[in-house]
């Protein structure tokens, strides 16, 4: 019962923190990291299930992060078609390729999965830069309108990071809710013996691709809403770098949760940003940080995997049965 | 009636027929059994049936219909539901959630159903696990029900494999090995869940090593040796046939 509660009370706490923050700050530096963390979360969210519950890797997100980012950009900002309409389009375009892609890739799995994944995103990373017309090469594109909603427009720091974060919250609701039921069990079960799901009369290859397809239209959605906030975007933001980052928030925040993920992910997007947010720090030590960052995370994916590899999920979910043992 | 019929059905692997002509058929409300010595294809001919191998040759008929070639997931969608002699239980899951996935052909909630868990979504659910709790009281596995599945011992997956494939409510539940690992108690137990799932309705295909058992439950045995079968009939007659004795002594005196 005492886990019960915390489940809805933990969660309950952190939404009634996120929606609070824009009464108790005004620092619009601050509003654009908590942005980048609710973005990041949405594309986490996708990965959390395709990786976390349904054990399939993608070094690919990146990719359809930058679909998302693309079409949106270039639907609102050269042809003109209203924010909403643009960013739905870009989230269906993105599961699209996902679906389109995953097709070719049903046979495949672990490292070759991976493989496969990382040559697409390098094609895409390729494609941003030359398809020029639209994505505006090297330079990228500029200009992108802020989020709007007929003539209501969200372009206060606080206004656009209130709207990632409650697209952020419904996507983290509703795959928690997606996990509970008869489509995340089956998930559950791709992940956990193969065999015995086909012989529960799950069409394995068909949730493969329904589960791909979802996560790259999250990850779409999340590269739109990205597009709107920041107004700019170019090929370097969608590189292999950000696909990697993004599996280690789900692989240090445990697999079969979407709680582990959340919390890793929120630790990891902050860390660049810890001398902004940790005002006292030393001089040195934010220098430290900030020159061993990758080498840090590394050697913190590596500590995890040996001694705690279910990651955040698992010492969450090992702490109230010590607590029960006093 | 006759609910499954196979028909000639043979499959090699290399240079090696595993499984050789062979044809029987399964009568609806019935428990059947299918024994041999080890290597004589019965895990190949229940491949076979199911959907997870397919037949060089032959046919396989569920209530008439051709069901070769099907995917497993269609057989299961077709009325019939399996065990594995190597168990496939998902271990990350509890033993609940394990025969709640079983029931994925009954259930009907999809991604976006799912993802709202609006209160008819919640109310399918209580139902489900309502009905996940009566089939594992059925088969005695009801006190693991929250354990997860990977420090289940592995007599009991055997067990929570049956809960699980009775889930799909299946017209022929197919059995391979089911009272491995169990003791004499366990065993005896086992026989009378069998039963009662069979006063049920269902019809059972076992694979079983267990002679007790075999001949206590089955209304017929068919005897597979080296791929083809060698004797069909009532416990009785194949405790006294010729060929079957041979086919059982001949692996004894190999073993010694």
């Amino acid at each position: 019962m005492r886990s019960r509660l915390a489940g809805t009370l933990v969660p309950a706490v952190g939404v009634i923190l996120v929606l609070a923050m824009p009464f108790m700050t005004t620092d619009r530096y601050l509003f654009k990291v908590l942005t980048f963390v609710g973005l990041n979360l949405i594309v986490v969210a996708g990965l959390a299930l395709l990786f976390g519950y349904a054990g399939q890797i993608s070094l690919g997100h990146a990719a359809f992060f930058g679909i998302g980012a693309y079409t949106a950009g270039y639907l609102t900002g050269e042809a003109a078609v209203p924010w909403l309409v643009a960013t739905l389009v870009a989230a269906l375009l993105a599961a699209l390729v996902g679906f389109v892609l995953s097709l070719p890739m049903l046979r495949l799995k672990g490292h070759y999965l991976a493989m496969a994944t990382l040559g697409f995103s390098e094609i895409m990373t390729v494609l941003f830069i030359e398809a020029r017309g639209i994505t505006g090469g090297n330079d990228g594109l500029r200009g992108i309108p802020y989020p709007s909603l007929g003539s209501f427009k969200i372009d206060t720091p606080s206004g656009v990071y209130l709207l990632v974060w409650i697209t952020a919250i419904v996507v983290l609701v509703l795959a928690a809710n997606l996990v509970r039921t008869r489509p995340g069990r089956a998930l559950r079960a791709l992940h956990g013996a193969e065999l015995g799901a086909q012989a529960c009369g799950i069409d394995t290859g068909r949730l493969r691709v329904q589960v791909f397809a979802l996560s790259a239209g999250l990850a779409g959605l999340a590269g739109a809403l990205y597009a709107s906030a920041v107004g700019f975007i170019s090929p370097t933001t969608f590189s292999l770098e950000f696909s990697v980052l993004l599996v280690a928030m789900v692989v240090l925040g445990g697999t079969g949760s979407v709680t582990g993920p959340v919390v890793a992910c929120v630790l990891l997007t902050l860390l660049p940003y810890v001398d902004a947010l940790v005002p006292g720090l030393p001089r040195e030590v934010v220098s430290f940080l900030q020159d061993w960052e990758a080498d840090i995370a590394g050697i913190v994916m590596i500590l995890v995997l040996l001694f705690a590899p279910g990651g955040v999920a698992g010492l969450l979910r090992r702490s109230p049965r010590v607590g029960e043992a006093e | 009636m006759t609910l499954l019929a196979a028909r000639g059905l043979s499959k090699r692997f290399g240079g090696l027929v595993a499984v050789d002509d062979v044809s029987f058929d399964v009568y609806e409300g019935t428990i059947k059994a299918l024994i041999g010595p080890n290597g004589a294809g019965k895990s190949t001919l229940f491949n076979l049936l199911t959907g997870f191998d397919r037949p060089d040759v032959g046919e396989v008929l569920f209530a008439d219909t051709s069901i070769v070639g099907l995917q497993p997931h269609r057989v299961v969608r077709a009325g019939m539901a399996r065990t594995f002699q190597n168990t496939q239980m998902f271990g990350e899951m509890t033993v609940t959630e394990n025969v709640l996935v079983g029931m994925h052909t009954r259930l009907r909630t999809g991604f976006a159903a799912g993802a709202l868990r609006l209160p008819p979504t919640r109310a399918v659910e209580r139902d489900a696990i309502a009905r996940a709790n009566h089939l594992l009281r059925l088969v005695g596995a009801d006190a693991f029900g929250d354990a997860p599945g990977a420090d289940v011992p592995h007599g009991v997956r055997r067990l929570v494999e049956i809960a699980r494939a009775l889930a799909s409510a299946p017209k022929l539940l197919l059995l391979d090995e089911p009272a491995a690992g169990l003791n004499n108690t366990e065993t005896v137990a086992l026989a009378a869940s069998l039963r009662r799932i069979q006063a049920d309705g269902t019809t059972i295909l076992i694979v079983e090593h267990d002679m007790g058992l075999v001949m206590e439950i089955s209304d017929e045995i068919i005897v597979l040796d080296r791929g083809r079968k060698i004797a069909e009939g009532s416990p009785r007659l194949i405790q006294k046939d010729a060929a079957v004795i041979e086919a059982y002594l001949g692996e004894v005196i190999v073993d010694a």
